[in-house]
């Protein structure tokens, strides 16, 4: 972040001002005065808005002062003249508000946000060149000063004519009072007198002040903290072999558990080091709440909870975009302006809550007003109008999924495009930027209620806890916040695959789950070995849940409970379905591009014993593997729209329809051959183990002409005996979801029993109590 | 100009890159396969806290007809931000070579044996090809498995 300072050239001849010569001798101190200028000035706007709400605390405001004096004393040491008038004014103006000369009002704080945003140009100009800049700061200056003369007896003077001109040219201190002179009181004059000594005291206390935070605080190269976190882990490693030296020495075995303590902590310590708060990026939006707010006529009180939830320091700078951008967006479009609030009952003023917490290994941030919500319909109208979905289903699904279109890019309801949100940029890439760093976003509203955006991050990128499995001779590592179970194939009655060549898929209590085998997806293996005797890991990413079938989990040799990370996902599954699973810390490293553009790694580590291992992308997993489209509810939907929505196979047929069936009515998905079916007294039966099964080709329910069907491999959906135990023909296996809408009986026709919304598409349910009477199947 | 080159042997020739961009030269090194990787791409070896994909020189300059030796040496290049271990045959010296005493090929060619090949130059007892470390990776990161290339026909499709 520091720039060089560009300081050699011209500064070194005689004719510089007194203070460049000094610049070069202390050119560290200048880094220093600029990065410590650039916090005040962050604290100087938080303590503006806090002032602005509460304007007679005159702790605020002495804290406002100390840090003008501060900047000011600074620009005065190194020479920076104009940043030295400038913060005078400044400061005079504060030392009148604190002396209860003048009372806050919005011509005053306007006057010192604008002089917070000039001192910070001058910052940024002496970064950048080493100079102050070309720009005249002396309007301002007397700006300041005129309202610093403002008397409290005065409602709201006019500009001050005469008043400013003579505070214009001397900078130095006496200059506020012959201001005072358009005051029609007499009395203030002694008092600039007064605020002298007040100003001396701070002096002598404000480097204290300022430096208690660096007191205790040193500044540290990113590249130095990342080579020691690199330096550990080498140490970690290089402890693990010693502790598998196996030795009869006393000695010894004390000096390595030791090292083995120190090393824990050491690494513990090194993580930490690139943890901060998200305090950094919370800082700056008090400001822009109140920008954005003036700017659109909105009221709007921004309460901040959790700011010291520590992240990753990269991701802190990767969520600073998305989140202001979702800050502008709730003040803008959320909050209404404060007639319209009223009208409804509410209080002027919006709420703008943003909340940060630790949740599962995550950082959940909230961004929630209380604001008017998102229009639905007209969501659900511009979805329509833009293509995205046709009008049928769009009129079937549920709002909560309408509200997911605000994700799609360009995508924007707003009316008029204001100069700050509402060009139809915006959502899209908050979710873009945030996915990419292995986040969610979630979105929810309440139309008259407010709207929420659940923004979820990882702790960070570079240290995750992570399930080890074995596929064929090689080892891969998971995401632990990706795995939700593990299934062994091994136990006694236990789950199996079943299904399709090609949708393979799992059941668990009464859910069919999509299966991908690892070896086979790798091309590790022509067919699988897994099948009967691996482990399925159940994944989600996104909206999507899948099993991986692996060979089994690592076991590490230690047990399950004494591991650092999720031992109590190892113990919490019965001993049967799943061996001891090694889930483990590991340390990211990147793999470089040529093999990060495969789009199947995300990166790689390196476990204990010194092997490297590739970290699975299980989003490219899931591409890879060409799942059928499958998105589950997210969990932060309301739980009881999760239970009640039911599951749905969902079938093409031989003549091309699109048909579902309730999932708890299939037993299993079977594959046959034409010559296997044997036609008897007009039905027609598949034998399966000892029974026979009568077969119905699911066209003909439809009343639809049969189109012959691929005799090498027919595809059966057998139903359990509630509906006669048939078997029913269909060409294609296409998913399993939950309904995403009621069931309407009035689009029902022969056959079908109404229409639903399944995976975004409406979807013809079969009607399985009409036609088992008739279960005469022709084929 | 002259600049000082590593020289190592790949099947029968001899071959070299610029020695700024060698950071390492390693004996051997424990490699993990990477399923899907390009031909070339053997695995990932680990150094000192840092992945490195490893390329087998004889498979990338298509000169595997022959058995590999046993006990292959990593020559570990450094490019931009990313590392790479080239694993030649046997690292020769190191040689020092003036820029106006390198044959330039008149013009590029296509072939994998000779597409990084910038240069030659007549060595006292053998040629020697310049190789572009840049050029070496950048015609593998070209080479797309059929895998992905159906994951990119079907992502257009989504």
């Amino acid at each position: 972040m520091r720039l060089p300072l560009p300081l050699r050239g011209p500064a070194r001849r005689g004719t510089s001002p007194p203070g460049w010569s000094a610049m070069n001798d202390n050119r560290e101190f200048i880094e220093e005065f600029l990065v410590e200028s650039s916090e005040n000035l962050d604290q100087l706007d938080r303590d503006l808005i806090a002032l602005e709400e509460r304007p007679d605390d005159p702790q605020r405001l002495a804290s406002i002062f100390r840090t003008v004096h501060t900047i000011k004393g600074n620009s005065g040491f190194f020479g920076f003249s104009k940043l030295g008038a400038l913060t005078h004014s400044g400061e005079h103006l504060l030392g009148r508000l604190r002396d209860g000369k003048i009372r806050i009002n919005d011509r005053v704080t306007g006057t010192l946000y604008s002089m917070v945003d000039a001192v910070r140009s001058i910052i940024q100009a002496i970064e950048e060149t080493g100079v102050e800049g070309e720009q005249d700061f002396r309007e301002l200056s007397q700006t300041l000063a005129a309202v610093a003369s403002e008397d409290i007896s005065l409602p709201e003077p006019p500009a001050p004519v005469a008043a400013p001109v003579p505070v214009a040219a001397p900078v130095p201190v006496a200059a506020p009072v012959p201001v005072a002179a358009p005051a029609p009181v007499a009395a203030p004059a002694p008092q600039p007198v007064a605020t002298a000594p007040a100003t001396a005291t701070p002096v002598q206390e404000s480097p204290k002040l300022s430096g208690t935070v660096s007191d205790s605080s040193i500044r540290v190269d990113v590249g130095l903290l990342a080579s020691i976190l690199d330096l550990v882990g080498e140490l970690v490693l290089a402890r693990n072999e010693l502790r598998s030296i196996e030795s009869m020495d006393p000695v010894l075995e004390g000096v390595v558990h030791r090292i083995n303590t120190v090393t824990n902590s050491l690494q513990e310590a090194a993580v930490k080091t690139r943890m901060q708060p998200i305090e950094h990026v919370f800082n700056k939006f008090p400001r822009t709440v109140r920008d954005v707010a003036v700017a659109c006529g909105r009221e709007v009180q921004l309460v901040i909870d959790g700011a010291d939830t520590e992240l990753d320091r990269t991701l802190v700078e990767s969520i600073r975009d998305p989140l202001t951008h979702l800050v502008r967006n709730a003040v803008d479009h959320g909050i209404e302006p404060p007639a319209v609030r009223e009208a409804a009952g509410k209080p002027r003023a919006g709420r703008l809550l943003l909340r940060a917490f630790h949740e599962s290994g995550q950082v959940t941030i909230e961004v929630q007003d209380d604001g008017a919500g998102i229009p639905v319909e007209a969501v659900r109208a511009k979805a329509v109008a833009r293509g995205l979905i046709d009008a049928t289903a769009a009129a079937l699904l549920p709002d909560e999924r309408v509200l997911q279109f605000i994700f799609e890019p360009g995508f924007s309801t707003a009316a008029q495009v204001t100069s700050v949100s509402g060009r139809g940029v915006g959502m899209d890439v908050v979710k873009t930027n945030i996915e990419a760093i292995g986040g969610t976003v979630d979105l929810k509203s309440r139309p008259g209620i407010g709207t929420t955006v659940r923004v979820r991050v990882p702790l960070t990128l570079a240290i995750i806890p992570a399930l080890v499995v074995r596929s064929a001779a090689e080892r891969f590592a998971l995401p632990q916040a990706a795995v939700s179970e593990l299934v062994s194939l091994r136990a006694e009655g236990g789950p199996r695959i079943e299904g399709l060549a090609g949708a393979d898929v799992i059941r668990l209590r009464g859910r069919l789950v999509p299966v991908v085998f690892l070896d086979v997806l790798l091309g590790l293996r022509p067919t699988t070995a897994a099948r009967e005797n691996g482990t399925v890991v159940l994944v989600r990413v996104d909206d999507h849940e899948f099993g991986l079938v692996v060979d089994g989990t690592q076991t590490s040799g230690i047990p399950a409970d004494a591991l650092a990370f999720g031992g109590s996902l190892a113990t919490s599954l019965p001993a049967t379905r799943t061996e001891a699973a090694s889930l483990s810390t590991i340390v990211v490293k990147p793999i470089g591009s040529l093999l990060g553009q495969l789009g199947i790694y995300s990166g790689a580590t390196v476990l204990g014993d010194g092997g490297v291992v590739l970290i699975l992308d299980l989003r490219g997993i899931l591409r890879a593997a060409e799942l059928p489209a499958q998105p589950r509810r997210s969990e932060a939907e309301t739980p009881s729209t999760r239970s009640s929505a039911e599951s749905y196979l969902v079938c093409r047929t031989n003549a091309g329809r699109r048909i579902a069936v309730p999932i708890d009515t299939v037993v299993r998905l079977e594959q046959f051959a034409g010559h296997e079916l044997q036609n008897v007294g007009g039905k027609c039966l598949v034998r399966r183990g000892d029974l026979f099964t009568p077969v119905v080709d699911a066209d003909s329910l439809l009343g639809v002409h049969s189109v012959q069907a691929d005799a090498d491999a027919l595809k059966l959906v057998v139903l359990d005996d509630r509906c006669g135990g048939i078997g029913l023909a269909v060409r294609q296996i296409v998913d399993v979801a939950e309904a995403d809408s009621m069931l309407q009986p009035s689009l029902a026709s022969p056959g079908v029993a109404g229409t639903l919304a399944v995976g975004g598409i409406a979807t013809e349910v079969l009607d399985l109590g009409a036609f088992l009477p008739s279960t005469g199947a022709r084929l | 100009m002259i600049t000082r080159y590593c020289c190592f042997l790949v099947g029968d020739d001899c071959f070299a890159v610029g020695s700024d961009g060698v950071a390492e030269v390693l004996r051997d090194g424990r490699i993990t396969h990477v399923p899907h990787a390009p031909e070339a791409v053997l695995g990932l070896i680990h150094l000192r806290g840092r992945i490195v994909p490893v390329i087998d020189m004889r498979r990338r300059l298509g000169l595997n007809a022959t058995e590999p030796p046993a006990g292959r040496t990593h020559l570990v290049l450094r490019l931009h931000d990313d590392w790479y271990s080239l694993l030649v045959d046997e690292m020769l010296d190191v040689i020092e070579v003036a820029e106006d005493a390198i044959e330039h090929p008149s013009k590029p060619s296509a072939d994998s044996t000779h597409d990084a090949v910038t240069g030659v130059y007549a060595g006292a007892d053998r040629l020697v090809h310049f190789l572009d470390p840049q050029r070496i990776v950048h015609s593998l990161a070209r080479q797309r498995e059929p895998f992905l290339q159906k994951q990119g026909a079907s992502h257009g499709g989504l």
